[in-house]
């Protein structure tokens, strides 16, 4: 057969699938590194010089951070495009679906309508906050934060986003898994059941512990609300001269 | 809608039709109700040919076989898609509403076209064995060999119907016509594993290898769900992504 | 009136049909196929158990040929079959199977090394052959001496099916589904033709053609309970008949599936006992041993089913709400096997029973299942009466089943007879015959005759309803055209149903919907349904004898001398209440096996002197003949093979010939 393919079909499908993959590995670490918060103002900070390179170059470099944002953007452009393709692209097929979805009642049909909602949800709050954080890239810390969050009014796109993330990310790791699906038909519909479980455990899991973070961050700073902007100064350096 | 009860025999059933008949240019959708006194061991097949006996002689459906074999009655059952004649009206509520199944084209009441669309589907992508000198084939000699266990798996996904369930379970095949969705998708994979098929995978590529294809598909699993014969499709489509991808 | 030329008209999607159109489009004829249904619908797709080939390969099936399959289909026909055609079915068999193979058909094959089987009830362990790894493997089935059923499971209609409409779609053959042939055109003896209508729109219309053939399956919906699909009506048979010049034979001889499921009729396939599976009566006591020792439930089917109606008539049955019935038992097999072999059947049982037949039993009645009689041919396939009319499968009395049909042989006959008339429709279309000077005008007296005929029923001034009388004439015909028949069972059915094609004369349509409007479906079709149940009855009642199927409570002996002679109904009076029914003779001079014992059911019938003289002419034939291998012994009996196409002569290569 001399005829050229069209790989892109199969670039892009890969493509879609992979961002996602990296996006969701992300936004968990995400999550780790942010709720180390629960371990205290200290812990959270040395989270924080390290993503600046402090621990590597022995002076923070809050333009890393922008850098990471921006890598990041770049991936959620790229998935958000690729998605896209797929969303209902007029009033006929969003009707079609919207019944369909109605009538049948199943649930990963409706799943797969979350993840629509919920993406183009996150176009709006993920974008906000990938902003703030790239133009203020050295406006983060256990002070500077949770000012951000409450001093900010931050709070409220936190909650939608969060929320939002993870029922995105956790339905689109059991879809992934589902459409790549390595293992044989004999054994798919079990282990099916136990990754839609896994889905929902990892999707609780993770809205707890962004809950629990983020009572914290709102915590701390309504506490600190009358010397918002004051940026916080770990007990062991109280005489260095460089902290958020 | 009201839970599913228990057996009980005599019950009346509402079945609620969803009527057109396009040959009629005055004919409007619309749902009619029909009232059946339920027997024993009623099937949706039973109460429909009850119906047009009794109550309205123009009532439009499709059965050949009864027995779930041949995949002519696919229609939504309560809105599922499902074979009404192996469908009993013991397992559902009083009231059941029947549409025709959706993405085909209609020709009456609950009877809808998938033929046409299944030969489309064929002529799309050649699911036949594309083999060299298949007109002049020796028959008088001894057969190919093939290993049993290949036999067997070539059974298990030519064991679709083309009844149809699979696209009208797809919310993607709904919003996209030329999708061709998980029967065409299996059978690609049938002809694949097949080794008197002689087309490479370059050549299935040229077949699915877009969004009309198998990368079309967005995993909602409505197919492997509401399969009537409970084929492995999921598992198929994702092997036929994988397999696409590395192409 | 939409007219469209064609060189074939294939009417009927099924096996036979799609085999016939491949063959004659191969031969560079132009086809058309018509199909009530989607093809890949039709009925041929319900064919379960397996297709008899002699192909040898497994060890059950080993020392299998021609010659012994064609000894099993006589006896089996209870020596109504023409043999010169089961001499043809039998050689063409492997070829059909081998060809199926190379396109396409997934058949279980042979697994070399040990397996267990269950015979009679107990577990045996076989061994099977290295070198048969891989070829083709068969299974037992009922009236056959080798395990000779090939199979898929047990979908092997399905896939036989699929890959021939796939392979037909290739050919790009175009199939003009949900189109009823409703008249044949025909002028002159010859056929042209048929009238048209589009069961979605009810447009009629014209299709025009050298060669017409009709492959439209069986008429099992004129009984109440059968196994046939609800398309089975029978209406290439019917308007075959309505030319008043073709012939239907052997209407009469209408078989019995033993295990259809009760009470819905729907067929579990006969590889189920064929696999090793027994039928028990009320108090779970295995019965058919004590009436057939040598075959028991393997019997064929025309003697099981009647066993186990007296069985029932004796008062063993089981008992359910919807009354008297028997139990088939494949619990011994095991749900591995089940789960492979027969996983058809379990899905039956576990939607229409809500039973797992790997843990229950499975209640069983016999139902009608096949017509070995239907629109007469010969051996090419082709119409005696009317040139231009071929016939292919159960709807063609093509006459290798006689009285009885075995087994897996249908699905095989479909696709060797479509594999032989493909051939002869395409050197008819090509002969000086095959000239098809035809006016439009004729063309459109046809059309105005069917449109004239439609309006009639629709007219308003009647009183009858159509699904009533349906209902009248399957009741008629499963109470009185059954298993056992008697004159005062069969008077009292043609008595009801000259009764009923008066009345449906008079039929009145509730419903004026536009497109196809299914009540005048029902009302013409039941017109016709009625003259086919007539034609069964009338030649029951007329038949003196019980041969296979045919089973007369008062004539209980196969009668040779009288009854050598296959029924022929035409109805060349319109307005006729009755058939005329003409024999015609088989003769035993020219038989390669003379009547004799089929090896099961009575060992008592009547004689004809020619058997005798038959019998003793080839034992000089083959004395004379001297030492010679099994192709020229049976050269010397009984040539058939000058009726073969050329390309389907050559010798069936087997595991173990000696080259």
């Amino acid at each position: 057969m001399s005829k050229q393919l069209n790989l892109w079909p199969a670039r892009m499908d890969l493509l879609e699938s992979l961002t996602g993959l990296l996006l969701v590995l992300f936004i968990w670490g995400h999550m780790f590194f942010e709720s180390s918060i629960l371990l205290g103002k200290d812990a959270m900070l040395w989270v924080t010089r390290m993503f600046e390179g402090a621990h590597i170059f022995d002076k923070p470099y809050p333009l890393l951070v922008s850098g990471a944002v921006a890598a990041i953007f770049v991936l959620i452009a790229v998935h958000a495009i690729l998605a896209l393709r797929k969303f209902p692209g007029s009033y006929r097929q969003y009707h079609s679906f919207h019944r369909h979805m109605g009538a049948m009642r199943h649930a990963d049909t409706t799943l797969w309508y979350v993840q629509v909602i919920t993406g183009f949800a996150m176009f709006f709050l993920a974008s906000s906050h990938l902003y703030v954080v790239f133009v203020q890239p050295d406006n983060i810390g256990p002070y500077a934060s949770s000012d951000r969050v409450w001093t900010g009014r931050f709070w409220i796109l936190y909650v939608l986003l969060l929320i939002s993330v993870h029922l995105h990310a956790g339905i689109g790791m059991y879809r992934l898994a589902m459409k790549w699906w390595p293992f044989k038909a004999a054994s798919a519909a079990l282990a099916r059941k136990r990754l839609k479980l896994a889905m929902w455990c990892v999707i609780a899991f993770f809205l707890c512990l962004g809950s629990a973070s983020l009572v914290t961050y709102m915590k701390i700073g309504y506490e600190h609300a009358d010397r918002a902007g004051e940026r916080y100064v770990p007990a062991t350096e109280s005489n260095h001269p460089v902290s958020n | 809608m009201s839970a599913i009860p228990v057996q009980q025999v005599g019950r009346t059933l509402y079945i609620h039709i969803l009527r057109h008949n396009p040959c009629d240019p005055l004919s409007e959708a619309h749902l009619q109700t029909f009232e059946l006194e339920e027997a024993d061991a009623m099937t949706l097949f039973i109460a429909l040919n009850e119906i047009r006996e009794n109550h309205d002689p123009s009532l439009q459906f499709d059965f050949v076989c009864r027995a779930g074999i041949c995949g002519s009655c696919g229609m939504i059952i309560n809105g599922r898609p499902g074979l009404a004649c192996r469908t009993l009206t013991k397992d559902l509520p009083d009231n059941i509403t029947l549409a025709p199944l959706p993405a085909f084209e209609l020709i009456g009441d609950l009877s809808v076209n998938t033929g046409k669309w299944m030969r489309g589907m064929s002529e799309q992508l050649e699911t036949w064995v594309h083999s060299q000198g298949l007109e002049n084939a020796d028959i008088d000699s001894l057969e190919q060999t093939m290993e049993p266990e290949l036999a067997e798996q070539l059974y298990e996904l030519e064991r679709c119907i083309e009844c149809g369930c699979c696209i009208a379970a797809c919310g993607t095949a709904l919003m996209r016509e030329d999708f061709i969705g998980a029967v065409g998708l299996n059978q690609i994979t049938r002809f694949q594993l097949d080794p008197r098929d002689q087309r490479s995978d370059a050549q299935f590529y040229q077949l699915v290898g877009d969004d009309s294809g198998v990368f079309g598909c967005m995993t909602l699993l409505g197919c492997e769900d509401m399969c009537p014969k409970q084929l492995p499709l999921a598992t198929q489509i994702a092997f036929l992504r994988r397999r696409m991808a590395m192409v | 009136m939409q007219i469209i030329y064609t060189d074939v008209l294939v009417i009927g999607g099924g096996l036979a049909g799609q085999r016939a159109a491949i063959g004659a489009k191969r031969r560079g004829q132009e086809v058309i196929v018509l199909s009530l249904v989607p093809a890949k619908r039709s009925h041929s797709s319900a064919a379960q158990g397996g297709m008899q080939a002699s192909l040898g390969n497994c060890l059950g099936g080993s020392g299998d040929n021609e010659d012994i399959h064609f000894t099993d289909t006589v006896r089996g026909s209870d020596w109504g079959a023409d043999q010169d055609v089961v001499r043809m079915f039998t050689h063409t068999a492997p070829k059909a199977i081998r060809e199926l193979a190379a396109w396409g058909v997934p058949w279980n094959r042979v697994q070399r090394g040990d397996r267990q089987i269950t015979v009679n009830g107990e577990k045996q362990t076989i061994t099977e052959k290295d070198e048969a790894h891989g070829l083709i493997t068969s299974r037992n089935f009922g009236g056959t001496q080798k395990w000779r059923a090939c199979y898929v499971a047990d979908g092997t209609g399905h896939a036989m099916l699929y890959t021939m409409s796939n392979q037909a779609i290739a050919a790009n053959i175009p199939v003009h589904e949900r189109m009823e042939a409703i008249a044949l055109i025909h002028q002159d003896g010859r056929c042209c033709g048929a009238i048209v209508r589009n069961l979605m729109t009810g447009e009629l219309l014209a299709y025009v053609a050298k060669a017409t053939c009709i492959a439209t399956g069986g008429f099992g919906r004129i009984y109440r309970v059968s196994t046939n699909a609800i398309i089975n009506e029978g209406m290439g048979a019917a308007i075959a008949l309505e030319t008043g010049i073709a012939t239907l034979g052997n209407m009469e001889a209408i078989q019995f599936h033993p295990t259809g499921i009760f009470p819905a009729g729907i067929l579990v396939t006969e590889g189920c006992r064929g696999d090793g599976g027994l039928l028990l009566d009320g108090s779970q006591h295995r019965f058919m041993p004590d009436y057939e020792p040598e075959k028991a439930e393997l019997a064929s089917r025309d003697v099981v089913s009647r066993r186990m109606e007296e069985h029932i008539t004796a008062g063993h049955a089981a008992q359910s709400r919807f009354g008297e019935h028997l139990w088939l038992d494949i619990r011994l097999l095991g749900a591995q096997h089940i789960n492979t072999k027969l996983r058809e059947v379990k899905e039956i049982c576990q939607y229409f029973l809500g039973v797992d037949p790997a843990h229950d039993l499975i209640p069983v009645r016999p139902a009608q299942h096949y017509s070995m009689g239907g629109v007469r041919t010969n051996h090419r396939g082709e119409s005696p009466q009317l040139r231009g009319l071929f016939s292919a499968g159960e709807s063609a009395c093509w006459d290798m089943h006689g009285f009885n049909r075995l087994g897996g042989n249908s699905v095989a006959e479909t696709v060797v007879a479509g594999m032989i008339v493909g051939e002869s429709m395409a050197d008819f279309c090509d002969s000086a015959d095959g000239a098809l000077n035809i006016s439009t005008s004729l063309v459109e007296h046809f059309g105005k005759q069917q449109q004239q005929q439609l309006g009639i029923i629709a007219d308003p001034a009647g009183n009858e309803s159509a699904f009533a009388l349906m209902k009248q004439m399957q009741e008629t015909m499963t109470a009185n055209v059954g298993i056992f028949r008697d004159e005062p069972r069969l008077q009292e059915a043609v008595t009801t149903l000259q009764d009923l094609q008066r009345r449906s004369r008079n039929i009145r349509l509730r419903s004026s919907a536009a497109g196809a409007n299914p009540e005048l479906v029902a009302a013409y079709r039941v017109q016709r349904m009625l003259k086919l149940a007539q034609c069964v009855a009338y030649g029951a009642l007329q038949r003196n004898e019980s041969r296979g199927a045919h089973f007369r409570a008062d004539y209980p002996q196969r009668n040779d001398l009288d009854w050598m002679r296959r029924t022929l109904a035409s109805w060349p009076d319109a307005e006729a209440d009755l058939p005329t029914l003409n024999y015609e003779d088989l003769d035993i001079m020219r038989m390669e096996i003379p009547p004799g014992w089929r090896g099961y059911g009575a060992r008592d019938y009547i004689d004809h002197p020619d058997t005798a003289r038959r019998q003793q002419q080839i034992d000089t034939l083959l004395g004379e003949l001297g030492p010679a291998d099994r192709y020229q012994q049976q050269e010397a009996v009984m040539p058939f093979k000058q009726l073969l196409p050329e390309h389907l002569r050559g010798t069936n290569q087997r595991l173990g010939d000696e080259e």
